[in-house]
């Protein structure tokens, strides 16, 4: 048996008291070298290139591009499988519907 | 309790539906605003309170049985309460009345609003039906209630995509709904009943492995099912869900993830029980488990905000059906994590679509690539937003990560530590995604057209608010939570109670 161990009032006071102690480092951390931030600074680097904010943004598709290399077969088969088809979506219940059948016999039986 | 509360929990909304259009024509003959918006709210505050009513009775360990005309079951319909059936008659009121506040502001600049609250509250009607209904008929009546009246609700629009993904939705819902209806009708030549108390009383031989299960018995559990699993949009039943959520109004996507999610997840968690009482636990931690990994995975390369929470509905769903499958193979904390995690999912998915529709109300956009920085503009949206991320991603102390936690313990407590390994990485991936539409939504830069944009309209905003302090409370109190979780549960296993309580006993 499993015991559920879990106190909510202790962890979150060692939540909001680390989140203090990190911010009171930080604010140390700021004393000690103080940033002189001009305008170059803040900008996009995009080898000297001048961009917009609109075109900043990063694709969101790519985002998480290493997890895509993880899963490549997830996104090579089972995405482009999602084809907004609806007889292919039909065909997916009734595939789904045959393998239920199937479980439901080798388990009842 | 409110006497006749049980059925005025069904009335009371379904006859505000029908009333809508009268309230629309009067408030156009006398000109006044929002007449049908305040009525539909009004009639939701009804509901909530006749709902409520009942529920310290059903938390005293009794089950309400309300018997139609004084006919005795099985001859006569009745509607069964117990504490399953309540908790999810709560949340469908209580999240129904909070989207029918975000209704007043969002719904503000669409005409026919008449139309519009006609169709949310028969969607409440159809779902109440279903969940306190004692009658397996008249659950298949309800459900297509519900469902004609989401198909409708979701090509609202007119638009292209919204009745592409209306019709989508009808093609599929609708094949759902006839393996319901086949399945009930292979049930009543088999038995001859559709009480589900005496379905349930006089399936009781075939549990164990005391009696061979008759062919056509496995064909009516196949059946129904699958028909319960397209409702819930498990993997691959799913596919209705994703373009139904993206181009509904969001109020409606809202409607949809939180209170009529509560539908689907109420017969998973009856069905291993009652009327078939049949195993089928390994399916629903096949399903649960697959369903999970897929909506995460499809949720992560997401461009649309919508879709996005549309694929992690799929994905959080996962955990309940998991959940509530490692409860049937003997572990109780699966089961209740199961339908802890549908109460709080329900809380925080609604909250979260209510804060991708208080972006489009403003914006016009539900494109990530469109959108950026507007944490300044709307820091509430923003906050919410951001504690409903935190919540749907199992992060301590809220609510979603006591009702996650609960279910990894139930993997190791049923003897499956892999699952409990395959759902805390799911966990990480749904931050992941969460990561990421945070910040292309509220940080980076603001694009120049999007810096005069403002907060959302204090009607949207007090719903958001209201989940958003519910997430918090239930995640400091968890106690809150599995008080209304664990009779629930308990409910759901105690098959001979029902029966007993509504027939008189095996």
């Amino acid at each position: 048996m499993v015991e559920l161990v879990w106190d909510p009032i202790v962890v979150t006071t060692a939540i909001l008291l680390g989140s203090l102690v990190a911010y009171i480092i930080l604010m140390i951390g700021h004393k000690i070298t103080k940033p002189r931030l001009t305008p170059e600074k803040l900008k996009t680097y995009a080898c000297g290139e001048e961009l917009k904010p609109e075109e900043t943004h990063m694709d969101s598709e790519q985002f998480f591009s290493p997890i895509r290399r993880i899963f490549r077969p997830f996104y090579r088969y089972i995405q482009p499988a999602h084809t907004g088809v609806l007889s292919t979506y039909l065909l997916w219940v009734v595939v789904g519907f045959i393998i239920i059948v199937i479980i439901i016999m080798l388990t009842v039986r | 309790m409110i006497p006749q509360a049980p059925i005025l929990a069904i009335v009371v909304p379904l006859f505000s539906a029908f009333l809508m259009p009268m309230i629309g024509l009067l408030s156009k003959r006398y000109n006044i605003d929002r007449a049908c918006d305040w009525f539909a709210v009004a009639a939701m505050v009804g509901t909530l309170i006749v709902v409520a009513s009942m529920a310290p009775t059903v938390w005293g360990g009794q089950i309400i049985v309300y018997k139609f005309g004084d006919w005795s079951p099985p001859w006569g319909i009745n509607l069964a309460i117990d504490a399953l059936s309540i908790q999810m008659a709560l949340m469908i009121a209580g999240l129904g009345t909070l989207v029918m506040v975000y209704s007043v502001a969002y719904m503000q600049r669409d005409s026919r609003r008449d139309l519009f609250y006609t169709l949310a509250l028969l969607v409440i009607t159809g779902m109440m039906g279903t969940i306190l209904t004692g009658d397996i008929f008249n659950f298949y009546v309800f459900l297509e209630i519900m469902s004609v009246a989401s198909y409708a609700l979701i090509a609202f629009r007119r638009d292209s995509s919204g009745i592409e993904a209306g019709l989508k939705y009808l093609f599929i819902g609708s094949l759902g709904t006839s393996f319901v209806l086949l399945s009930i009708a292979m049930l009543y030549s088999f038995v001859g009943s559709l009480n589900i108390a005496d379905l349930g009383a006089k399936l009781a031989i075939y549990r164990g492995a005391a009696q061979p299960v008759p062919t056509i018995l496995v064909a009516s559990l196949a059946l129904f099912v699958t028909g319960i699993m397209i409702k819930v949009a498990m993997v691959p039943f799913h596919i209705w869900l994703p373009d139904a959520f993206t181009a509904a109004p969001t109020a409606v996507s809202a409607l949809l993830a939180g209170p009529a999610a509560v539908v689907g997840i109420y017969w998973v968690a009856r069905l291993p029980y009652l009327p078939f009482g049949l195993p089928v636990g390994i399916i629903l931690v096949s399903l649960g488990l697959l369903s999970m990994i897929v909506g995460v995975l499809m949720a992560l390369t997401q461009r649309d905000f919508k879709r996005m929470l549309a694929y992690h509905v799929i994905s959080q769903k996962g955990y309940m059906v998991l959940g509530i499958g490692l409860g049937t193979l003997g572990s109780v904390l699966g089961a209740q994590g199961g339908l802890f995690h549908l109460l709080n999912h329900s809380i925080y998915k609604s909250m979260l679509f209510m804060c991708a529709g208080a972006v489009l109300y403003r914006t016009g956009s539900q494109k990530f690539e469109e959108l950026g920085g507007l944490g300044k503009n709307m820091p509430l949206t923003a906050l919410t937003f951001l504690i409903g991320s935190l919540a749907i991603s199992g992060i301590p102390p809220l609510n979603g990560f006591v009702s996650k936690y609960t279910i990894y313990l139930g993997g190791i407590e049923a003897g499956l530590p892999i699952v409990t390994i395959i759902a805390v990485l799911v966990s990480a991936l749904t931050f992941a995604s969460f990561f990421k539409a945070f910040s292309s939504v509220f940080l980076g830069q603001r694009p120049k057209h999007l810096r005069d944009i403002q907060e959302a309209p204090k009607l949207m905003l007090f719903p958001m608010l209201a989940m958003a302090v519910v997430c918090i409370v239930i995640g400091l109190f968890p106690a809150l939570g599995f008080n209304v979780v664990g009779p629930a549960q308990a409910a759901a296993e105690n098959s001979a109670g029902y029966i007993g309580h509504v027939i008189g006993g095996i």
